[in-house]
């Protein structure tokens, strides 16, 4: 078994499946030497990557000379383009480019002086220079892959694989091109040194130079120029290879030379292979040794209708047009112009396009030489086109599939291995365009991959948005929340006082409305209201606030309380956490009572009063957040404990005699708060030791004691007072059954006979 | 000026598929010729009949279809079929039987699926499996061969027998029976010779199984396997199909033989008789029905050679021809669903 460089040695060759044998008709342009036409008026210099990847370094007027680059760009696939000639730039715009789509595209037009005056070139010896400075080099002077699909040159040679094998390619498997050909005869030598640069820079084992044989002459120069090369012995050899079509295709030629096949959707340097175009070698040594940008190139120009057929050197950018007048052109009346050749060229529509980098052909056949136009017929699946099709396809199955718009059903039988050499058109019986069906359903498959890909980004992007408006609204939430605690932390305690307060009520309230058959009478008496809930409790909280005013009126009517000198302003409520929690009634209660209880104790601590009443009433507040104790009975106790608390701060703002409060609401509620806590301190004095229960339905009977006095116009403050301490004591006696009801009735009655309260304490006045 | 715009390539082979159809035809002429000296001028009669009629009832169902008329006309496919149709009937078979095939074959078969390049099966074939069901009498009277009948058939006698049977048709076939022109095919012979307990040896001595595979038969099968070879080398077809039909014939009919040549006929006699030639290079090469990949075109030939000894052997036809292709066209789908060949640059299958 002999190794791959063996048998590379040997010359041996692989099949490559598939291929057709088309007429050659390569004698009709490569008898005589390349030939050079008289330099064009006008030149288009496609600048296509100007605006994405690349800025324009010349404007409208501005003066160039050959070789000056006009473009400045970076990015891995930016090429820079050069002037082809001296002249004048006339007009920076959008023309026909020389593609099958023929689609506009920017590009400078630059009116030739006629002296064709070079820039300085920096020539150089590669000897002297590093891979970099060489890659660097090539990069420059834009060299680009010349066998037709212009791939940036100096990345094929900056590859990051390690290459074995380096081809180069002088198959030119087309029909009618003979550019690589007389190239090759004629600038044997030149393309060696190009061949010596490659060798330099990827450091292969083995250079074949691969020519089919039907271009003896172009293989015997290569094979003399070999010798006067300064490649090291036995490392590079001509392999003349059999005259087929598409053997110069870059995987077919790999597989000819190698037996190797390129993995599908792989590149070939993955197999340590680089296959150069001979006419790219060229171009390289011309770059490194001449300093010379890839600014022209051989072009053949052949089909029965040029009477001049043959090779000459045309700048690039030179219009298509302008050469076809000097090669004697005479188009037919359905003359095809073919940019390229038969099998894979494209014609163009519009002859005032450039001659490009990979523009190795302009072909201009007879109407005999080409295929008629003839209608597709049925396809008979014959089989010939997967006879033909070098890359193993079965072409007829793919064409049902794509002329169904099966495009999936088409990919799955490989769609994309296709290379569309034209093979399978070139046999097929009926005449079916079986290339252009693929190229559609490639396209369309292109398409639709790029519309998964966007579906794809706009799912990413909606869901990035949702999670964002999520975070949005969490940290929002968040925010406030702090926010919140911040403002309660801040909060002065009178507001503290003011918000448990009303919750307390809005609790008492409740509490009364569910016993509201029972306190109906007396709500009547009170309220003067009992058509519905909702008014009831309107009007009790305007009848507790006016109580509140009276009693604050009333208070600073009466002598300065000696336990309200102090600003509440300043104490701070240990009780802030059951105000976020609380939601429940009974968290609203305990908290309630627990603010009344601490307001209690910071007036104790901060004044000295009567203490023991004061630890008394906490204490049965305290006892009142126990979870044992049924709900309403809570409430009412809340209800009182806020009373006492609002009592309390109306006295205490009472005596300071200043409204410090920041607005009108608060501050009557404060006062509301004060004196009805004043006054149950009062009530409370009495029986500090009573059970807690008892203390609680003393204090609901106080109240309705206190009513029933306000009924009977009592018009004596102090008599009040102690007409509800001998009920306190009475109590006890009263049979727990009918607590909650009587303790309902209490506070609606407390109410009432706080508002007397307030009224006496105007007549007082 | 601006020029004409066409996708590549710009260039094309000149073999059409009218130029592939005309030379399918040609290279039936041997055959044909055959057929003709040992059997008589039946077979021409009855290739006229089914040409006109395929060609009339191409012309009608394609104006109903409302496809261009003669462009497809001149694809020459119809011609084909109609040949292969009248070359696999009896020669003088009444004309009614060949005009019902053809019709059947043209606007049915292929047609009513679609046209050329659409049809399941093969259209002659399918044609000739209905006459065979349908009119079992007139399709098994074959014309003896010449030399054996010692009479031969000229054309007034042929034209006679084609054109005045529809009036009685049981008579006219006793008729030619009675008088030795008309006879069971060499195979139909073997099959009802065995089944009458003779062994192969016994009837093989029958005057009719004179020469290699019975007298008459052979040369037409050379002459159809000399028209094949001439396909083959103009690349019309393909090897594999052909290949796989008569490879797997030939190794079936070699075991059987070798176990029991009593009761089982030669390779030989396989290879060489009834329609074996015709169909492994002309019938089943019909691309349109049958697979495409290579290795699955070698699959449906030696399917359709099994089933061509299969059914020659054990079942009730004594010529098992059409059965096997359109056993074979029915899976030929299926064997291109699951045969493909491996894409360059790919591992393995798709």
């Amino acid at each position: 078994m002999l190794t791959l460089l063996e048998q590379l040695d040997k010359g041996s060759l692989w099949q490559s499946p598939g291929g057709i044998h088309p007429p050659e008709l390569k004698q009709l342009s490569n008898q005589q030497a390349i030939g050079r036409l008289p330099l064009a008026k006008q030149f288009v210099v496609p600048i296509p990557q100007v605006g994405e990847q690349a800025r324009l370094l010349v404007e409208v007027g501005q003066t160039v000379l050959k070789g000056q680059v006009l473009t400045e760009g970076t990015g891995f696939i930016y090429l820079p383009v050069h002037a082809p000639t001296s002249g004048t730039v006339t007009a920076i715009k959008a023309v026909a480019s020389n593609h099958a789509s023929g689609l506009p595209v920017l590009s400078c037009i630059i009116d030739a002086d006629g002296y064709d005056n070079w820039c300085d070139l920096i020539t150089s010896d590669p000897a002297a220079l590093s891979n970099d400075d060489i890659i660097t080099k090539i990069k420059q002077a834009g060299i680009a892959g010349m066998g037709g699909a212009a791939f940036p040159t100096h990345i094929k040679l900056n590859t990051a694989s390690e290459i074995d094998l380096v081809i180069i390619n002088g198959v030119e498997c087309e029909p009618y091109i003979t550019s690589d050909d007389r190239l090759m005869r004629e600038y044997s030598n030149e393309i060696l040194k190009g061949i010596e640069i490659i060798h330099r820079l990827l450091g292969p084992q083995r250079i074949i130079i691969a020519i089919e044989d039907n271009k003896p002459e172009a293989a015997q120069a290569m094979q003399q120029a070999i010798h006067l090369s300064k490649l090291p012995a036995n490392s590079t050899r001509v392999t003349v290879i059999p005259t087929k079509y598409p053997s110069g295709g870059e995987k077919q030629l790999i597989q000819i030379i190698t037996g190797k096949e390129v993995p599908s959707g792989c590149l070939p340097s993955q197999l340590g292979i680089v296959v150069q175009n001979v006419g790219t070698a060229f171009a390289i040594q011309d770059a490194i040794y001449s300093g010379k940008p890839l600014i022209e190139r051989v072009v053949t120009f052949t089909g029965k209708n040029i009477h001049q057929p043959g090779n000459y050197w045309l700048p690039i950018g030179t219009p298509v047009a302008a050469a076809l007048e000097l090669v004697d052109f005479r188009p037919s009346t359905t003359q095809k112009l073919i940019i390229g050749g038969p099998m894979m060229g494209y014609a163009i529509h519009d002859p005032y396009v450039p001659v490009l980098k990979g523009t190795n052909c302009v072909l201009a056949p007879s109407n005999e030489e080409i295929s008629p136009d003839s209608d597709e017929k049925a396809c008979i699946r014959c089989g010939e086109c997967a006879i033909a099709c070098p890359a193993l396809l079965l072409p007829q199955q793919l064409f049902w599939h794509a002329k169904a718009q099966e495009y999936d059903k088409a990919a799955s039988f490989n769609l994309q291995d296709c290379i569309e050499c034209g093979c399978c058109s070139y046999v097929c019986p009926s005449d079916i365009p079986l290339v252009e069906y693929y190229r559609i359903a490639k396209s369309a498959l292109r398409v639709e991959a790029e519309e998964k890909v966007l579906a794809e980004q706009a799912k990413l992007r909606f869901e990035a948005r949702l999670q964002r408006l999520e975070d949005e609204k969490l940290a929002r939430e968040a925010k406030a929340k702090e926010a919140a605690e911040k403002r309660q932390a801040n909060m002065k305690s009178s507001d503290k006082d003011a918000v448990a307060a009303a919750m307390a009520r809005i609790a008492a309230k409740k509490a009364a409305q569910s016993n509201e058959a029972n306190l109906q009478s007396i709500v009547k008496h009170d309220a003067n209201d009992s058509t519905g809930v909702d008014k009831k409790s309107a009007v009790s909280a305007a009848i507790a606030r006016a109580k509140a005013k009276k009693a604050a009126q009333s208070a600073e009517q009466f002598s300065i309380e000696n336990n309200a000198t102090q600003t509440p302003s300043n104490t701070h409520n240990p009780s802030d956490s059951v105000v976020e929690g609380g939601i429940s009634q009974q968290n609203l209660i305990a908290a309630a009572v627990a603010r009344a209880k601490a307001k209690k104790a910071a007036q104790n601590n901060q004044a000295i009063t009567s203490d023991e009443a004061v630890n008394g009433l906490a204490d049965s507040s305290t006892s009142d957040t126990d979870p044992s104790l049924n709900d309403k009975k809570a409430k009412v106790a809340a209800a009182i404990a806020k009373a006492k608390a609002k009592k309390l701060q109306q006295t205490e703002i009472a005596s300071d005699s200043a409204d410090t409060e920041p607005n009108e609401d608060n501050s009557i509620t404060a006062s509301a708060n004060g004196a009805m806590a004043k006054k149950t301190i009062a009530d409370d004095n009495t029986d500090p030791a009573e059970q807690d229960k008892k203390a609680r339905i003393a204090a609901a009977v106080a109240k309705a004691k206190a009513k029933k006095l306000q009924q009977v116009e009592t018009s004596n403050v102090e008599s009040q007072l102690s007409s509800s301490s001998i009920t306190l004591e009475q109590t006890p006696n009263l049979d727990s059954a009918v607590l909650d009801k009587k303790a309902k009735i209490a506070a609606a009655v407390a109410k009432a006979k706080a508002k007397k309260l307030a009224q006496q304490a105007e007549k007082k006045d | 000026m601006a020029f004409k715009i066409a996708s590549s390539p710009h260039v094309g082979s000149t073999l059409q598929t009218a130029k592939v159809m005309q030379r399918v035809a040609l290279c039936l002429l041997p055959g044909i010729a055959t057929q003709l000296y040992f059997f008589g001028f039946g077979t021409l009669l009855q290739i006229a009949i089914a040409v006109i009629t395929a060609y009339a009832a191409e012309a009608a169902i394609l104006s109903l279809r409302n496809r261009p008329i003669k462009s497809t006309l001149a694809d020459n496919s119809a011609l084909v079929t109609a040949l292969l149709l009248a070359i696999a009937i009896p020669p003088l078979a009444p004309w009614w039987v060949v005009v019902i095939g053809t019709l059947f074959s043209i606007i049915i078969v292929k047609h009513l699926y679609g046209g050329l390049g659409n049809n399941l099966f093969n259209p002659a074939m399918a044609g000739y499996v209905l006459l065979l069901i349908s009119f079992p009498v007139q399709m098994t009277d074959w014309v003896s061969p010449m030399s054996a009948a010692q009479q031969s058939v000229d054309l007034t006698y042929a034209l006679n027998a084609v054109f005045n049977s529809a009036s009685d048709i049981l008579v006219i076939g006793h008729n030619l029976a009675i008088d030795g022109s008309t006879m069971a095919t060499p195979l139909d012979t073997l099959k009802t010779d065995l089944s009458m307990g003779m062994t192969t040896h016994e009837s093989l001595a029958k005057p009719i199984f004179s020469g290699m595979a019975g007298l008459g038969w052979f040369e037409v099968n050379l002459a159809f396997l000399i028209g094949g070879l001439i396909m083959l080398k103009l690349k019309i077809i393909r090897w594999q199909i052909s290949f796989g039909i008569l490879s797997a014939l030939f190794i079936c009919s070699s075991f059987g033989f070798l176990l029991n040549p009593d009761t089982h006929v030669s390779p030989m006699m396989h290879l060489f008789s009834g329609g074996t030639m015709l169909a492994a290079f002309f019938i089943a090469t019909d691309p349109v029905t049958a697979a495409t990949s290579h290795r699955g075109r070698i699959i449906f030939g030696v399917m359709i050679g099994v089933l061509i000894y299969v059914i020659r052997t054990f079942g009730g036809y004594p010529d098992a021809v059409a059965f096997a292709v359109l056993l074979a066209n029915m899976c030929a789908p299926f064997i291109d669903h699951y045969v493909r060949p491996r894409t360059y640059g790919h591992r393995s299958g798709s």
